[in-house]
């Protein structure tokens, strides 16, 4: 009692954990709310790129031709590459909230610093693709300059391309700054077996990154 | 009730998200390798099933959607249902156009625009 905030020490008997809040019946129910939360969240992401995915669709009806041949100038090895490094960073998030579930705060460090070296390599690939394309002259609309592969509305392609990796990569950059802070976190030692609903809604928030690269991949690179 | 653990939280087993990790693996290996042979209009449909058996495998186990509160099943199920509507509405437009005898590509606009200008 004396070590709790006035607020809840008046308010509530004994046996009431720190991290519970007020208005909150009881953990598990704190819990579950904040999941739910983010769930609609992840909803609203999944909107955001199905308005992108829409575009693609439209336009690859539309011109089928330009898809094709816009495929053949990405390097579907680096894609590849970076599908298995996200996959391996999906991994190493859900092995984070196993670890923390069973009170391991070493191993729950360890793979958020994982899965944070995987988001980084992630980025450092699409950079290299991304300079190698503005080398040849490959760049969104109407800047397309590439002479070697100059079909009809090729920019189309290029357009979609640099617009939907673009975004799907400041999600990534926006979860590599999300790890930073669970790290911090972790070390400190905020993190237990009753408490690590942000482990979870972050882990969440990475498996949408996650699959929504997996769309992006055989799509953009391989068909 | 389903729970084994204290605090009602499912623990999904380290073989369990294992196992999911290597599938992910090799269902991506066999996207790669089928995309290289031409199965004709067949490409872009295998691609994207074996796309979503993937997306599947992510949040049944790694989101542990299988073992969680229905209600967030719920909720990403309303959310699906809305991108499928923006996706096929869509097309019901674009895929169309001009497929309707009385029903002209250009706008009112600019049809007006091109009698206006035959007028003098």
């Amino acid at each position: 009692m004396a070590s709790s905030s006035p607020a809840t020490a008046t308010a509530h008997a004994d046996a009431h954990p720190a991290h519970l809040q007020h208005h909150f019946v009881s953990s598990d129910q704190q819990f579950d709310a904040a999941k739910m939360g983010m769930w609609l969240f992840l909803v609203t992401e999944v909107l955001l790129f199905a308005g992108m995915f829409v575009a693609y669709t439209v336009y690859r009806v539309w011109h089928p031709e330009v898809f094709v041949a816009g495929a053949t100038l990405l390097n579907p090895w680096l894609g590849g590459l970076n599908t298995v490094v996200l996959l391996a960073s999906s991994f190493t998030v859900a092995l984070s909230i196993h670890f923390i579930q069973k009170g391991n705060q070493k191993a729950l460090l360890i793979n958020i610093a994982l899965t944070m070296a995987a988001a980084f390599v992630f980025l450092v690939v699409k950079y290299f693709e991304y300079t190698h394309k503005f080398h040849l002259g490959i760049f969104p609309g109407e800047n397309y300059a590439y002479a070697d592969v100059s079909v009809p509305y090729i920019q189309q392609f290029f357009s979609i391309y640099f617009v939907m990796t673009g975004i799907h990569g400041v999600h990534v950059l926006i979860g590599i700054g999300l790890f930073i802070w669970l790290a911090i976190r972790a070390a400190k030692g905020h993190f237990t077996s009753e408490w690590y609903t942000p482990v979870e809604l972050v882990g969440l928030y990475w498996h949408i990154v996650d699959i929504i690269w997996i769309f992006l991949f055989p799509l953009l690179y391989l068909i | 009730m389903e729970h084994a653990e204290g605090h009602g939280h499912h623990i999904t087993a380290l073989r369990t998200l294992l196992f999911t990790f290597l599938a992910l693996v090799a269902l991506t290996v066999v996207t790669v390798i089928t995309a290289q042979i031409d199965l004709g209009a067949m490409n872009v449909p295998l691609a994207l099933t074996i796309a979503i058996g993937k997306a599947t495998l992510v949040v049944a186990f790694f989101m542990a959607l299988k073992y969680d509160n229905k209600v967030n099943f719920l909720v990403l199920t309303v959310g699906l249902i809305m991108v499928v509507v923006f996706v096929v509405f869509t097309l019901f437009d674009t895929a169309f156009r001009g497929d309707i005898d009385n029903v002209d590509e250009r706008t009112i606009d600019q049809i007006e625009r091109i009698e206006a200008a035959a007028k003098g």
